[in-house]
């Protein structure tokens, strides 16, 4: 792939999950997609990512993947950027990570996400009952 | 200016692990240059070469040992992103494991900027029990 197909599929994949269109992120990862992070120190598979990302819907208003910076290299493309999360009692939070993603054929074989979870938690934390 | 090759850019990669991990902060100014830049994920904020440098005696006073192990390298036009895990064997003998991500922008064989990504979650598993600040 080159440079321009590798940017092109980096922000097709960061609009779907932006956007929350899985059936474009389904066909946009390989059917043996890992996706690792150093959160949990494993990598998930296809479905099970989708699934995540199912689920993780009603956890915050709204979450926006802004300031990306793309490079890419001969197998795949670099993304570093800031997650801009607004949590459900209107508090916004941001997360400066970055994720390594091996290209293949115009589809995502392997993710590995870097970021820092204990400023996840606290994005994702929800408002205390009053 | 050149544009640094793929193996350029992977020399120099390795030159400042090996520096960082044989304690050698001579070798680190011969990597940075006057401008270069020193970002984190955990405090958010930019730091100087040299900031970075003076820092080191102490940080190296924490740890027994830490090695830059497992180092995957791809380069790009102007740099690289290294992935690693960063293990260290503290006073204490235990040892810990963290994994690491750096994206670093090279010029002229200097790094100019590095971009550094962890999760300081992490920090408690990698230090282990009964670890103190002053070794």
């Amino acid at each position: 792939m080159n440079d321009g197909q590798l940017r092109d599929l980096c922000n097709r994949f960061f609009d779907a999950v932006e956007s929350h269109d899985l059936e474009t992120l389904a066909a946009i990862y390989s059917d043996d997609l890992q996706f690792w992070a150093n959160v949990t120190g494993t990598a998930k598979t296809k479905e099970e990512n989708l699934q995540i990302l199912r689920d993780g819907k009603a956890v915050h208003r709204r979450r926006t993947y802004d300031d990306r910076q793309i490079r890419t290299f001969e197998t795949g493309f670099l993304a570093q950027y800031s997650c801009n999360i607004v949590q459900l009692d209107g508090r916004k939070r941001s997360l400066s990570s970055c994720l390594i993603a091996q290209c293949k054929d115009g589809q995502i074989t392997r993710i590995d996400e870097y970021l820092d979870s204990s400023r996840f938690s606290d994005a994702s934390r929800r408002p205390a009952a009053k | 200016m050149t544009r640094m090759t793929d193996s350029e850019i992977r020399v120099l990669a390795n030159r400042f692990f090996d520096a960082y991990q044989d304690r050698r902060p001579d070798e680190l100014k011969d990597i940075y240059c006057d401008e270069t830049i020193i970002w984190t994920n955990v405090f958010q904020k930019e730091m100087s070469g040299e900031d970075n440098r003076s820092a080191l005696p102490a940080s190296y006073a924490k740890a027994r040992r830490r090695t830059y192990d497992d180092r995957t390298i791809n380069t790009f036009d102007e740099g690289f992103v290294i992935q690693y895990t960063l293990t260290g064997v503290h006073h204490t003998g235990h040892k810990g494991a963290l994994q690491v991500c750096i994206v670093a922008l090279c010029r002229n064989n200097k790094i100019v900027r590095i971009d550094e990504y962890m999760d300081t979650s992490k920090f408690r598993d990698w230090r282990g029990p009964n670890f103190h600040e002053d070794g």
